[in-house]
């Protein structure tokens, strides 16, 4: 591993980043329902020597509106971890994370579920931790509603130590498997759990070998002031929306700068920025790829997007040629809201501009270009210390993706900028993030 | 006759691992589908993945169970073979029903119609109904043909074949409708291990597992679930009944619980399967060996041919889905109130 060299994962979606990606010519309008596509996505970024491939995730209908929900393909796919499973046994370098909820699982259900994903990867697996902000996840689970912001990151807090122990609770070698002595697992290499806390009591033992990368990779996304602070004291990634290189060099080094407090190391933890990038051979097929793209949004659709992720119920009554409105501070993701508040004032944008740009890369940097100003834009965030690797974001699978493996990885291994070859076999090797020492 | 392969890493001998001395191998995924791999190229209807509810004794971790959490498994199957039905494990009082509904339907699209939920109850008959009905609703979400990816309209999908479950219970309050698409068998198979306690459970289920070795036994269990499945509008052929064998090839004895020892030559074992499915009234066996690989080897190379001899078992699947491999028809979406 090399210090300078960029970090990159590929995340998947079905038919593409893009909202209406689906309804694009080149694209396999079933894709979500088909396990092929995604195997091919996940051999691609393999081949390309991604560091991880990344599922989000959402434990509902993005979309209450029926009408609305029945013109975007997200409002299905395949769960996140059934859908690694079936990718681990199809590669065999490739990181593979996927999101899941500490608000509506059990932490020894969800961590031997990870633990699964490490044996069937040989250690590739990890999890992007979320306390999910939406009403409709909540509504599937509670009949109180969502959580406030401060009590779901509580029990974050809580769930991530006790999946930890859990993971914790079989050392290397414990299968013995010693027929002479009758010792199927020595005892003195198990560490039964016994955690008795606020939300959860954890008792028992892993039910599966120790990890061969020591635990599943620690991945976050909150930006909340909270977020920031559970990232740098459990987190080894951390993905995260900017927009400008300011945004993400602040980002990087309030998040960088607290991780002394917790006792660790700037290199301890990776800040993976999103990025949509289309790439042409020229400037122009670039733009012209990302306009027959933008074409394709229904109004209805992107402005929808646009207000969940303000967590507004509605913006449908305000005009579409407007500004937004003022709003209130909510229990959602308080951290995306505020960006797309400070764009859409910075750059003057009305709804319909700002559901349009955002619909598009969905909040997340967007690169519009040949493979050297791609490669370019990337270096001077990497080298301005905004980032230390990428998450890619293709708007349209597999066209996408597979522009940017063949043009811009190339360009960046001619830099010096990206790994020619896998340095390890574990996710947690080839991240160059340590393997950590069972916690005692 | 129906044949399912109860999935061990060492087999089901207590002490079958001891065979093994030092053989972790044994634990991988690579030797796992190795044994499942052979149960398909027996043309067997399924492999159940049995779960020790992942509690497990801390100072006994079970050679018996397998390796690791069995659904994220029979993900991992599902690529490795095309036609053979995988049935997992999975505890109610572990799962929120949602998350439950939602992994088994993204492990059916995975397996493209070939997956089973084998239910484990809680000790609370009236939450285990309300949560079966949860996902049931769950899995009823789309219409078979709700899905037109009509891509000129900007329309995914036809919104009036949605259904929006908003089940408020005692137990559970689940909006839905469910993220995933329906599967080629529109929803997964359940199966549930039949005790006296659990004959609601079993009631609604589409394979019955009967515990016990004697056919006396077996029928007296039968016959309680069948007089339960009337009240529930529903008929025995609506069912399949599945026995536990353990095949011993040779003279001994085995010591494995549950089942019926069935020994001797092919020939024996399949006169024996005859004899019990005839007299206990049964639908088929789920094979319980007590060495693997060694029992689905012999079983698959051995009995199977026997018993194709016989005109008791296919030569070859003949439909893509375990509700097709198991005959049963393919599930009518339950038109809710709500």
């Amino acid at each position: 591993m090399s210090a300078d060299q960029m970090k990159l994962g590929a995340f998947l979606m079905a038919g593409g980043h893009h909202i209406a990606a689906w309804r694009h010519p080149d694209a396999h309008a079933n894709a979500g329902a088909d396990i092929s596509h995604f195997i091919q996505l996940a051999q691609m970024a393999e081949r390309a020597k991604f560091d991880m491939v990344f599922i989000e995730d959402a434990a509902a209908i993005r979309e209450r509106n029926p009408e609305i929900a029945s013109q975007a393909a997200r409002s299905t796919s395949f769960e996140p971890l059934s859908l690694l499973a079936a990718l681990a046994v199809n590669t065999s370098h490739i990181g593979l994370v996927a999101t899941a909820s500490t608000t509506y699982n059990e932490p020894y259900g969800l961590a031997r579920t990870f633990a699964a994903l490490d044996q069937l990867s040989g250690g590739r697996a990890g999890w992007n931790l979320v306390t999910s902000a939406s009403d409709l996840e909540a509504e599937n689970f509670v009949s109180s509603g969502l959580r406030p912001h401060g009590q779901r990151y509580e029990r974050a807090e809580e769930f991530a130590q006790a999946a930890t122990t859990v993971w914790d609770s079989v050392d290397e070698g414990a299968y013995v498997l010693d027929a002479e002595q009758g010792v199927y697992a020595d005892p003195a290499k198990l560490h039964p759990v016994d955690h008795r806390g606020t939300h959860f009591t954890v008792t028992g033992v892993l039910d599966s070998q120790r990890s061969p990368q020591g635990r599943p990779l620690m991945v976050q996304a909150g930006a909340s002031d909270v977020g920031k602070d559970l990232a740098a004291r459990t987190a080894d990634v951390v993905f995260s929306a900017a927009q400008t290189m300011g945004e993400a060099q602040a980002f990087y080094a309030d998040v960088k700068a607290r991780l002394a407090k917790f006792g660790r190391q700037a290199d301890d933890l990776k800040i993976m920025p999103g990025v949509s990038p289309i790439v042409g051979e020229t400037e122009s097929e670039a733009r012209a790829k990302y306009d027959a793209l933008q074409e394709l949004i229904p109004d209805q659709v992107g402005v929808a997007l646009l207000a969940s992720y303000l967590s507004l119920k509605d913006l449908s009554n305000h005009p579409l040629d407007g500004p937004l409105p003022d709003m209130p501070q909510t229990d959602g993701i308080q951290s995306r809201q505020q960006l797309i508040i400070d764009l859409g004032r910075r750059e003057n944008l009305s709804i319909r501009q700002l559901a349009r740009h955002f619909a598009g890369a969905r909040g997340h940097w967007q690169l519009i270009g040949t493979p050297v100003q791609i490669a370019d834009a990337l270096e001077e965030r990497f080298r301005g210390k905004a980032a230390d690797g990428f998450n890619v974001m293709p708007p349209l699978f597999p066209s996408g993706l597979d522009d940017f493996a063949r043009f811009v990885v190339p360009e960046l291994q001619r830099r010096g900028l990206f790994r020619q070859e896998y340095e390890g076999r574990t996710l947690r090797e080839n991240l160059g993030v340590r393997t950590p020492a069972r916690s005692s | 006759m129906h044949i399912g392969l109860s999935l061990t890493p060492f087999g089901h001998h207590p002490s079958a691992w001891r065979r093994k001395s030092g053989e972790r191998a044994a634990l991988d995924f690579g030797r796992m589908a190795a044994q499942v791999k052979k149960a398909e190229a027996g043309a067997l209807d399924f492999v159940l993945l049995p779960d020790q509810f992942g509690q497990r004794p801390h100072d006994d971790l079970s050679p018996l169970a397998v390796p690791f959490e069995p659904t994220m498994l029979v993900s991992a199957l599902a690529t490795a073979t095309s036609r053979i039905g995988l049935i997992a494990a999975a505890a109610m009082h572990q799962h929120e029903p949602y998350n439950l509904g939602r992994r088994f339907a993204s492990l059916d699209l995975i397996g493209e119609g070939r997956t089973g939920w084998n239910v484990i109850g809680s000790d609370d008959p009236d939450r285990d109904q309300e949560y079966l009905d949860v996902v049931s609703g769950l899995w009823d979400s789309f219409e078979a043909d709700a899905f037109t990816y009509d891509k000129a309209r900007g329309r995914f999908f036809d919104p009036d074949k949605m259904h929006v479950l908003n089940h408020k219970g005692t137990h559970f309050t689940v909006r839905g409708p469910l993220n995933v698409n329906p599967s080629p068998q529109g929803r997964p198979v359940i199966s549930h291990v039949l005790t006296p306690d659990t004959l609601d459970i079993a009631a609604l289920a589409d394979v019955v597992f009967l515990p016990g070795a004697t056919p006396d036994a077996l029928k007296a269990l039968a016959a309680s679930l069948v007089e339960r499945l009337a009240t529930r509008g529903r008929r025995r052929e609506d069912v399949r009944f599945f026995a536990n064998i353990i095949p011993s090839f040779g003279t001994s004895q085995s010591d494995v619980p549950h089942g019926f020892a069935v020994i001797g030559t092919a020939s024996n074992i399949a006169d024996q399967m005859q004899e019990q499915a005839a007299a206990a009234g049964l639908d088929g066996f789920v094979v319980l060996s007590p060495i693997e690989p060694e029992g689905v080897i012999s079983f698959v190379d051995e009995v199977i041919p026997e018993l194709r001899r016989r005109g008791v078992f296919r030569r070859a699947y003949d439909t893509t889905t375990l509700h097709g491999h198991l005959g049963l028809a393919r599930p009518v979406r339950l038109e809710r109130a709500s």
